[in-house]
C-alpha cells in the first residue's frame, strides 16, 4: 500500500484541529482540578451550550462570526459563574466523589432541558464564510477549522500570560501548588476558585462555539467530547496543564491518523487504550503531577 | 534478654535531605524503649520506614529474626509488628467492638471462605477475638462504648482505641507513635499506667513521644535522634543528664532541666 | 430481635414480590416489577463497589452491557443457552474488571472513577461500531426464551419468574458478603487505609475483589435485562441506566444494604408514576441528584442513622 502523501498532510491538519479543540476542554478540567481537587462532569455541556449559543447569535450578527464569537463565550463565562456560586462553592476540596455526582446530576438537567424545549434535531451553523476555505497545493482546509485553531492557539497563549504574569493567575497557581501555604498568604480561596472555574467556562465556550460550524450542534454533542476529555486530563497527568495540551494534540493525530486507515471502531478506542497502557507504566500520568505547571 | 527489633544503618532523604543518615538501634523483647528528639530529627520517618510505611535508602530491618527491610506495610504487620499513628487513626463509623476485630482478623485461621460460609473455624475465631477485645477493653476502660460507633469519643478516648486496637493480634512488637500528645494530663496517667501493666504482662513497647515525663517513667532504654543521627542512648536517668542531649533536645542546661522536672512533678 | 428483623422482612417482601404475576395479569405492571428487581440487583452492585468500597464506578454501564451483549450473542451467534449466557457474562465482566482495576487501582481514587468513566463510553462505541460481532445499531433482535427443566419462560410473567430467582438469588449472596468480614473489611479500607494496612490487610486484593464481584453481577443482570426486552442494541448502554443506578444508591444510602434495596423497589416503580414526557422526567432525576447531594449525601438510611448516633451521643454524654 502507498501512503498519499497529501492525504497524509490533510490527516495531520485534521488532528492537530481536532487536538486543539480537545485541548480547550481538557485545559478547563485540569484548571478546576489544580484549583478545586474536583471534576466538572458538566463541562461538555458548557460547550454544547457554547455551540447552541454560537448557532443563535449568528442569526442576530447577520452571520457574522466574530462578534457571535465573543458573545457565545461570554454567555458560557457567566453560566460558568452561574454554575459556581449556586453549586460548586458549596464543595469542600476532598469531595471529589461528591462533586462528580452534583455535576452529572447539572449535566443530566442541561442536556434534557435543552433536547426538551429545542428538540435532538441536529443544526447545521452556518457563518459568513461558509464552506469557504483556503487551498495549499492540493490540500484545502476551510476557514472555519483554520480560525478555530488559530483562536484555540491564541486562547493558550493568552492562559499562558495570565496564568505567568497577572496576580489572579499567580494567586491560582500557588492554591494548585500548595493550598495550606496559599492561604497563609492571605490568598482567598474562594475567589480563586471562582476566577478558575470562570476561565474554564470561557475555553469551553470558546470551544463550542468553534465548533458550531464545523460540526452538527445536538443536545448530546458535549458527552461524547467529555468522556474524551477525561482520559486526556488522567494521560496528562491531573491538573497537568501543559500535559493536557500535549496529550490533546498528541490524541488529536493518532485519531485522524487511524481514522484515516483503519475502521471507526480503532479511532474510537484509542484514547481508551493509551490511558491504559499509561497507568500502567505511569501511575501519575504522562508527565509530573502534582501543582500547576506552566510551560 | 534478646533483640527482638534490631534496625541498622537506616538512610532516608528527601530532596537532599537526610532525614534519616545512618541510625541503629534495637529493642530488647520484653522492654519499653523510647525513641526522642526534636521536631525534624527524624523519629517519625524512623518508624515510618520501620513499618513500611516509607521506602528507605539504605539500611536494615530484622524483626525476630526476619530480614523485613524494604517489605510492604501490611505485610510487616503480619510479621508481628502493629503500629499506631500519630493523627489518631481509628474506624470512627464503626463500634469499637468493629475497630478491634478488623485489627485481628488478619491473624486467625480463618479465610474466606470460612468468612462467607460461616464456618466452625471462622465463628471460633471471631470467639476468641471477641473475649481478647472484651480484655483490652477492660484495661482502657471503654467498656460502656462497646456497641457505639468510635466517632463520638474524645480524642484522648480515641488513642486508647488506636492503641487497643495495636494490641488485639499479641504483636511481637508494638510502636506507639506519640501515644498522649494532644492527651489530657489526668488521662496521661491512665495511659501510662495501663502500657506499664502491659508491659509486665510481656508486651513489648517502642515508643515515640515529646513529653519527657512519661518517657522518663516508662522506658527502660531511651534513644535520643537529633539531625537523622543517634545522639545518645541509654537509661532514661542517664539521658536526663547528657549535657548533649539537653542541649540538642531541651536547649537548656542541666540545672534548669532539673527545676523543669520538679516543676512539671 | 431487631437483628433478625431485616431478613424476616426481606424474606417475606420477597415472597409476596414473587406473587406478582398471580395478582396481576397486566404485562406492563409486572414488566415494571421486573425493572424494578434487576435495577435494584444492579444498583446493588453498584452499592458494593462504591458505598462500601469508596470507589465511584461508573463501569458498571459498560458491565451492564457487555453482560447483555454476552448473553445475546452466547444464544444467538454461538448457540448455547441463556444460562450459559449468563455464566458467560459475569466471567467476562470479572476477568475485565481485574483487567482495568489492577492498573486503575495502583493510581488513586480520582483515577478510578474518570477510567471507569471513559471504560463506560468505549463500551458504547464497541457496540454501535464494532459491526461484525454486534450487528452495529440495528442490535440483535428476537432473542429466545430461555428454557429450564423442559420448560419455555416466554412471556413477561413466566420471565418474571426467572428475574425474581436471579434477583433473589443475587441480593442474597451480596447480603452474605456485605454483612460478612469481608464487607467489613471493605468499610475500613474505605475509612482509613492506611490503618488497613497497618493492620496487616492487603487492601488491593480486596477492592479488585469487590470490584469483579461487583461487575459479574452487573453483567449477568444486564444479560437477563436484555431478555426482558427481547432485543439488545447500542441503546441498551444509554447513561440512563447508569443515572438510575447511581440515584437508587444515593437516595437509598451508599454504604447501607437494605436503604439501597428498598430504594431500588422504589424508586423503579415511582417514575413509571411520572407520566412525564422522558426529557422531563430525566430532568428531574438530575434534580433528584443534585438536591440529594445537598440535603442528604449519605441518602435516607444515612439520614437516620445520622439522627440515631445523635440521641446514642446524647445517651452516653
Amino acid at each position: 500500500m502507498t501512503v498519499d502523501a497529501t492525504y497524509l498532510v490533510q490527516l495531520t491538519l485534521n488532528g492537530i484541529a481536532l487536538g486543539l479543540l480537545y485541548a480547550l476542554i481538557a485545559v478547563g478540567l485540569s484548571l478546576i482540578f489544580g484549583v478545586m481537587e474536583i471534576i466538572n462532569f458538566a463541562h461538555g455541556e458548557l460547550l454544547m451550550l457554547g455551540a447552541f449559543a454560537m448557532a443563535f447569535v449568528l442569526p442576530v450578527t447577520g452571520l457574522l462570526y466574530w462578534p457571535a464569537l465573543a458573545a457565545a463565550i461570554l454567555a458560557i463565562m457567566l453560566v460558568g459563574w452561574a454554575v459556581y456560586e449556586v453549586l460548586l462553592v458549596r464543595l469542600r476540596t476532598d469531595e471529589f466523589e461528591r462533586s462528580i455526582l452534583i455535576t452529572l446530576g447539572l449535566s443530566i438537567i442541561l442536556i434534557h432541558l435543552m433536547q426538551y424545549f429545542f428538540t435532538a434535531t441536529p443544526r447545521l451553523v452556518d457563518t459568513q464564510y461558509g464552506f469557504n476555505g483556503v487551498e495549499i497545493g492540493s490540500i484545502r482546509i476551510t476557514w472555519t477549522r483554520v480560525i478555530g485553531a488559530g483562536a484555540a492557539l491564541a486562547a493558550f497563549a493568552g492562559l499562558y500570560l495570565v496564568l505567568r504574569y497577572t496576580q489572579f493567575g499567580r494567586a491560582m497557581r500557588a492554591i494548585a501548588q500548595n493550598r495550606e501555604a496559599a492561604l497563609m498568604v492571605g490568598i482567598r480561596p474562594r475567589v480563586v476558585a471562582r476566577n478558575a472555574v470562570v476561565l474554564a467556562a470561557g475555553l469551553c465556550g470558546l470551544a463550542g462555539a468553534a465548533i458550531a460550524p464545523i460540526q452538527l450542534v445536538t443536545p448530546y454533542m458535549g458527552q461524547f467530547l467529555i468522556f474524551k476529555a477525561f482520559a486526556l486530563v488522567i494521560i496528562g497527568g491531573l491538573g497537568n496543564i501543559p500535559g493536557a495540551i500535549a496529550a490533546a494534540i498528541g490524541l488529536g493525530l493518532i485519531e485522524s491518523w487511524i481514522g484515516g486507515f483503519f475502521e471507526i471502531a480503532w479511532q474510537e478506542g484509542a484514547v481508551f487504550v493509551i490511558m491504559i497502557v499509561v497507568l500502567f507504566l505511569r501511575p501519575d500520568g504522562l508527565f509530573k503531577k502534582g501543582g500547576m505547571r506552566v510551560g | 534478654m534478646s533483640a527482638i527489633l534490631e534496625v541498622s544503618d537506616l538512610r532516608k532523604a528527601y530532596a537532599g535531605v537526610h532525614a534519616l543518615d545512618g541510625v541503629s538501634f534495637a529493642v530488647e523483647a520484653g522492654s519499653i524503649t523510647g525513641l526522642i528528639g526534636p521536631n525534624g530529627s527524624g523519629k517519625s520517618t524512623a518508624i515510618d520506614c520501620i513499618s513500611g510505611f516509607q521506602k528507605l535508602d539504605g539500611g536494615k530491618v530484622v524483626l525476630a529474626g526476619q530480614d523485613i527491610t524494604g517489605r510492604v506495610a501490611h505485610h510487616i504487620a503480619r510479621t508481628g509488628l502493629m503500629r499506631t499513628f500519630q493523627t489518631v487513626r481509628i474506624y470512627e463509623r464503626l463500634s469499637l467492638r468493629d475497630n478491634l476485630a478488623i485489627a485481628n482478623q488478619q491473624f486467625d485461621a480463618a479465610n474466606w471462605l470460612d468468612e462467607l460460609l460461616r464456618t466452625r473455624r471462622y465463628r471460633d475465631a471471631v470467639e476468641a477475638a471477641e473475649k481478647r477485645a472484651r480484655q483490652l477493653v477492660e484495661l482502657i476502660g471503654l467498656q460502656r462504648y462497646w456497641e457505639i460507633e468510635t466517632g463520638i469519643l474524645s480524642y484522648g478516648q480515641k488513642k486508647l482505641v488506636a492503641l487497643a486496637a495495636a494490641l488485639m493480634p499479641h504483636p511481637k512488637v508494638v510502636v506507639l507513635d506519640e501515644p498522649v500528645a494532644g492527651v489530657n494530663p489526668s488521662r496521661i496517667r491512665e495511659i501510662e499506667a495501663a502500657l506499664g501493666e502491659l508491659n509486665r504482662a510481656g508486651e513489648t513497647f517502642l515508643i515515640v513521644e515529646h513529653n519527657v515525663e512519661f518517657i522518663t517513667n516508662l522506658c527502660h532504654r531511651v534513644i535520643v535522634l537529633d539531625q537523622g543521627r543517634k545522639l545518645a542512648e541509654g537509661t532514661a536517668a542517664a539521658i536526663h543528664t547528657d549535657p548533649r542531649v539537653l542541649e540538642a533536645y531541651l536547649g537548656m542546661t542541666p540545672e534548669m532541666a532539673e527545676a523543669e522536672m520538679r516543676g512539671a512533678a | 430481635m431487631k437483628l433478625l428483623a431485616a431478613p424476616l422482612a426481606s424474606m417475606v417482601a420477597a415472597l409476596l414480590l414473587a406473587a406478582l404475576p398471580l395478582v396481576t395479569s397486566s404485562n406492563y405492571v409486572i414488566g415494571i416489577g421486573l425493572s424494578a428487581l434487576i435495577f435494584t440487583v444492579a444498583a446493588a452492585a453498584l452499592n458494593l463497589i462504591y458505598g462500601y468500597t469508596g470507589l465511584l464506578s461508573f463501569a458498571q454501564l459498560g458491565f451492564w452491557g457487555i453482560g447483555g451483549y454476552a448473553t445475546a450473542l452466547t444464544v444467538v451467534t454461538f448457540g448455547g443457552n441463556f444460562w450459559w449466557g449468563l455464566l458467560w457474562a459475569a466471567l467476562v465482566n470479572a476477568v475485565l474488571a481485574i483487567v482495568v482495576g489492577y492498573p486503575t487501582l495502583r493510581t488513586n481514587r480520582h483515577a478510578f472513577v474518570i477510567v471507569t468513566l471513559t471504560f463506560a463510553l468505549l463500551v458504547t462505541l464497541i457496540a454501535r461500531d464494532w459491526v461484525s460481532l454486534t450487528r452495529g445499531p440495528l442490535g440483535i433482535p428476537n432473542l429466545p426464551a430461555p428454557e429450564a427443566f423442559g420448560h419455555r419462560f416466554a412471556g413477561t410473567a413466566q420471565f418474571y419468574w426467572v428475574a425474581w430467582a436471579f434477583s433473589v438469588a443475587m441480593l442474597g449472596f451480596l447480603y452474605a458478603l456485605c454483612s460478612s468480614r469481608i464487607g467489613r473489611t471493605l468499610v475500613a479500607i474505605k475509612q482509613n487505609e492506611p490503618l488497613v494496612r497497618a493492620q496487616g490487610i492487603a487492601p488491593v486484593p480486596y477492592k479488585l475483589a469487590a470490584f469483579a464481584i461487583s461487575a459479574a453481577i452487573t453483567g449477568a443482570a444486564g444479560g437477563v435485562y436484555c431478555f426482558h426486552l427481547g432485543i439488545i442494541d447500542p441503546l441498551f448502554l444509554d447513561f440512563y441506566y447508569m443515572q438510575t443506578f447511581l440515584i437508587i444508591v444515593i437516595i437509598g444510602g451508599a454504604g447501607s444494604f437494605w436503604g439501597v434495596v428498598v430504594a431500588g423497589v422504589v424508586m423503579s416503580a415511582l417514575p413509571e408514576l411520572l407520566r412525564f414526557s422522558e426529557d422531563l422526567r430525566m430532568v428531574i432525576y438530575g434534580a433528584i441528584l443534585v438536591v440529594a447531594m445537598f440535603v442528604m449525601p449519605s441518602g435516607v438510611a444515612g439520614w437516620l442513622r445520622e439522627r440515631q448516633l445523635l440521641r446514642m451521643r446524647e445517651h452516653v454524654r
